[in-house]
């Protein structure tokens, strides 16, 4: 009852202040961003209330606050409040290498790649499979040559297969889960994340080689990728070297701290052109395993600082979603969605055999592999980029694609952890 | 290098400098750190090397909002009634003089100065003369602090100086906060155009809000990720709507601090989490004041600046002397206790900043004044507090080491008389109050030796 009263005091002050506005009003970017943190935080919290993951919540309430439905985000917000995501982004791509540790990258690191690649090879093929069979319903396809046909198809499955490590994190921060399945999880789409970039870039090679590009714009230089990757491993290694310097011999603030440092690792990959969410994390990988033992002690603040930002996060990539667009390809979404998780099902089943896990572990880490977000987002735009008539009919399919996964993926996450047991009933209610 | 970088990095040396000078110049030299960062904004800025360009610094304007905001509501919050309704009548009294006086002598003068230096006419030198008073109420704490930390609240003088930076606070963000809705003219979209007093009830409004929700947010649960939840959404929405209306993010703040020192049962952690924003943001409000300062080299403007700050200085030091001898309280608090207020820091550029960011009239020069006031008195504002409250307080200090020596002895003695004498004593305290906790806490930290000013609360002021 309180939160909808939160939501309705809100609503009211939002209704009233538009209101009061004059035409010559600014940005209202700052009060928009405070309301989207109690707004989506209190419709979390109604979310967790009916089972539900609170990040579900949060883009919900991303999407009814957003351009598709009341429209108090509206699109240009939307661009402006962009650092906000890519701070979200830095500080999940932190958080995450910083739950790595060296040890357990030595026990479970065999397994996570054989598992991850079992899972790829076969959602990649399954949705580049299912895309060309139901080519005559995409107006793009329908009449497209096989050659085309088949760029098209690759280069949708190659983003596809993208996880979410931003949902994976606040799902677990939010559940506290560390148990086999939540370890093994995150591992996967940890290495999927960097596994990615390589494949996102060699297949759009192939597909740029086989249907060239209008006018040839866009597109990925090898030698780019190279030192994206090694370049976001040496600016990574030197960002988590620093920060355990500081937490050895200062150690103080950490809140703060944690937020700058968020915001330089970000801003240092954009300048140097290396991968942010590599870059970030290493960094947070060095920490952890090279902090003095202080590593800990960091992380937790890092959460901290990071909780109202996920919230914000959250919300922003609901209010992109259009669930109005979704309707129009419904024919090819259902099909895509349902394969790629029956794909995803059958990789870990086969990879965890592979790899000879706990049968806990096969049976139900693919539920937390089903999330999409802000990577896929960004291999979508690249695609539209390159192919700025084509690519946009095949973006607007991948977004609608996206939207679905995104929100129905940290629902079958959490499902996944009460399977496995590693979610305790009484932390169902913890904040994030 | 990219504007965001350098801004990051700015943020990143104004962070350290928080830990580092500040503490070390705090406790060796008895100086207060942060002016020098309005002078690294200046370098940084167009008039200099030009790193950050105008367009950047717009940018930059949530930023400058939020902390314009944080500075309301870190002014606010020691406001808490249970606690003033123990201080002496007199104490306000004196406060309350001492802040009209200094609104008042300083805007009479200021219009006057405008009104030759620049040749207008009085009615048009009044908004920027008023901002001015406004301005120059407001004195900065940190000097208290850094002097006395959260120590002798109970002796007098110090009493007085804490409660008129107080007063100071709230004049300073009442006066700007009137003459900021004064000042509105853009008509509503939906409604009719507001009156003055309206708009200052929505700005109040605002704040009221702002503190219900946070309450209603919060509830009953008081886990450090959700008081942070709730205390950044409702500072940033109060904020942020306040500025989105044109209208004064620090007095809708500042209510909201109010409403929260007074409605929470413990205000100790929320101050907690506002005082470990406050230096960083301070100083980056700071680093962009300077770098949107534009001084002119025009004799007229450094003739008002100087007599703003003559005016200034001759009203907290001689409004106290006379409004105290008038009362007659010349043996409690001394007659110099206005020294102690002629330090500005951090509410005194936050409200100049809000005041030239709008573009309304002689923002620059008003904006100068705040800058220079502040450049030359923050530095010394521990020796100020120190140089008027010292006198007072070595006849009490000499009582009460005295006193303790005698209790000692004695308490020495009737413990050998009667053994338990002591821990029969403990057992019949009564369980300290929620007001009385925060006190007894704090005096506990007192005998903690050489307590870091920083990590005291705000409250401690």
């Amino acid at each position: 009852m309180r939160r909808l009263v939160i939501l309705l005091l809100l609503y009211a002050v939002m209704r009233g202040v538009f209101a009061l506005a004059s035409e010559s009003a600014g940005a209202p970017t700052l009060m928009l961003f405070g309301f989207l943190i109690l707004a989506a935080y209190s419709v979390g919290e109604l979310a967790a209330g009916i089972g539900l993951p609170k990040i579900v919540g949060y883009m919900a309430a991303g999407i009814i606050f957003g351009p598709s439905a009341l429209g108090y985000v509206s699109r240009p917000a939307l661009v402006e409040l962009t650092p906000v995501s890519n701070l979200a982004i830095a500080l999940i791509a932190f958080l995450a290498g910083a739950e790595l540790q060296w040890k357990e990258i030595r026990e479970r690191g065999s397994a996570i790649v054989k598992m991850m690649s079992a899972e790829l090879v076969l959602s990649f093929v399954a949705v580049a499979g299912t895309l060309a069979l139901l080519r005559g319903q995409l107006p793009l396809l329908a009449q497209a040559p096989a050659a085309e046909v088949f760029a098209f198809s690759i280069l949708f499955a190659a983003v596809a297969v993208v996880h979410s490590p931003a949902a994976t994190i606040a799902l677990l921060s939010e559940s506290k889960a560390n148990g086999p399945v939540a370890r093994y999880t995150l591992g996967v789409v940890l290495v999927m994340d960097v596994a990615v970039v390589l494949i996102f870039t060699g297949v759009l090679a192939a597909a740029r080689a086989l249907v060239p590009p209008s006018g040839g714009g866009g597109g990925v230089q090898v030698g780019a990728v190279v030192w994206e990757i090694g370049g976001a491993v040496l600016v990574g290694g030197a960002l988590g070297a620093a920060v355990s310097l500081y937490l050895r011999f200062i150690s103080r603030e950490l809140i703060i701290f944690a937020l700058l440092i968020a915001l330089l690792g970000a801003e240092l990959a954009r300048v140097l052109h290396v991968e942010t969410l590599l870059t970030l994390l290493v960094a947070g990988f060095v920490t952890e395993n090279a902090g003095g033992g202080r590593g800990e002690t960091f992380r937790h603040a890092m959460e901290r600082a990071a909780a109202p930002i996920f919230v914000v996060f959250f919300a922003l990539s609901g209010a992109r979603i259009d669930p109005l667009a979704v309707l129009p390809l419904w024919t090819i979404v259902v099909p895509v969605v349902l394969v790629r998780i029956l794909a995803i099902w059958g990789g870990i089943q086969i990879g965890g055999r592979w790899a000879k896990v706990d049968p806990a572990v096969r049976n139900n880490a693919w539920y937390g592999l089903v999330s999409q977000a802000g990577v896929a987002f960004g291999l979508a735009a690249v695609v539209a980029d390159v192919y700025p008539a084509r690519g946009e009919s095949l973006r607007a399919l991948l977004l609608a694609t996206i939207a679905v996964n995104q929100t129905l993926g940290p629902i079958l996450f959490r499902l996944g952890l009460q399977r496995a047991g590693e979610i305790v009933p009484e932390q169902r209610s913890d904040t994030t | 290098m990219t504007t965001p970088l350098l801004l990051i990095l700015v943020a990143a040396m104004a962070f350290l400098a928080t830990h580092v000078a500040y503490e070390w110049l705090a406790k060796r030299l008895l100086i207060v750190s942060g002016a020098e960062y309005l002078v690294l904004g200046v370098l940084l800025g167009p008039q200099v090397t030009g790193l950050f360009s105008p367009a950047a610094l717009d940018a930059f304007q949530p930023l400058v909002i939020l902390s314009i905001g944080w500075m309301g509501i870190t002014t606010g919050m020691p406001l808490r009634l249970s606690q003033m309704v123990r201080i002496p009548a007199v104490t306000y009294r004196l406060a309350l003089v001492e802040s009209l006086v200094t609104i008042a002598l300083v805007g009479a003068g200021a219009t006057s100065a405008f009104a030759y230096g620049f040749q207008l006419d009085q009615a048009a030198a009044l908004v920027p003369a008023i901002a001015l008073g406004a301005i120059a109420v407001a004195s900065t704490p940190a000097g208290l602090d850094v002097a006395f930390g959260g120590r002798r609240r109970s002796i007098p003088v110090l009493q007085q100086i804490e409660v008129a930076h107080g007063m100071d606070g709230l004049m300073g963000v009442l006066a700007f906060g009137g003459l900021i809705a004064y000042l509105h003219d853009a008509t509503p979209l939906l409604v009719r155009a507001l009156t003055t007093t309206e708009w200052i009830v929505v700005t109040l409004g605002i704040g009221t809000l702002g503190g219900t929700l946070f309450h209603l947010f919060l509830g009953n649960e008081e886990s450090p990720d959700r008081l942070v939840i709730a205390l950044g959404g409702a500072v940033i929405l109060a904020s942020g709507a306040a500025a989105y209306l044109d209208l004064s993010p620090a007095l809708a703040t500042f209510v909201m601090g109010v409403i929260l020192a007074n409605s929470l049962r413990r205000p100790g952690p929320v101050a907690e989490v506002l005082r470990s924003g406050e230096r960083p943001l301070y100083y980056v409000l700071l680093v962009m004041a300077g770098v949107s300062w534009r001084p002119e080299s025009n004799i007229v403007w450094w003739l008002v600046i100087g007599h703003y700050l003559i005016l200034r200085t001759l009203a907290k030091l001689w409004g106290t002397g006379i409004v105290t001898w008038l009362n007659r309280a010349q043996e409690r608090v001394g007659l110099d206790w206005g020294r102690a207020l002629i330090g500005q820091g951090r509410l005194t550029i936050a409200l100049a900043l809000d005041y030239s960011r709008r573009d309304l009239p002689y923002g620059e020069v008003v904006f100068t004044c705040a800058a220079v006031s502040v450049l030359f008195t923050e530095f010394f504002a521990a020796r100020f507090v120190r140089s008027a409250a010292e006198p007072l307080m070595l006849p009490i200090e000499q009582l009460t080491a005295t006193t303790e020596a005698v209790a000692g002895s004695v308490t020495e003695t009737m413990t050998h008389a009667i053994p338990g004498f002591l821990r029969g004593d403990r057992d019949d305290r009564h369980a300290p109050d929620e007001d009385e906790a925060p006190v007894q806490a704090e005096r506990a930290a007192d005998e903690l030796p050489e307590a870091p000013p920083s990590t005291r609360s705000s409250e401690d002021r």
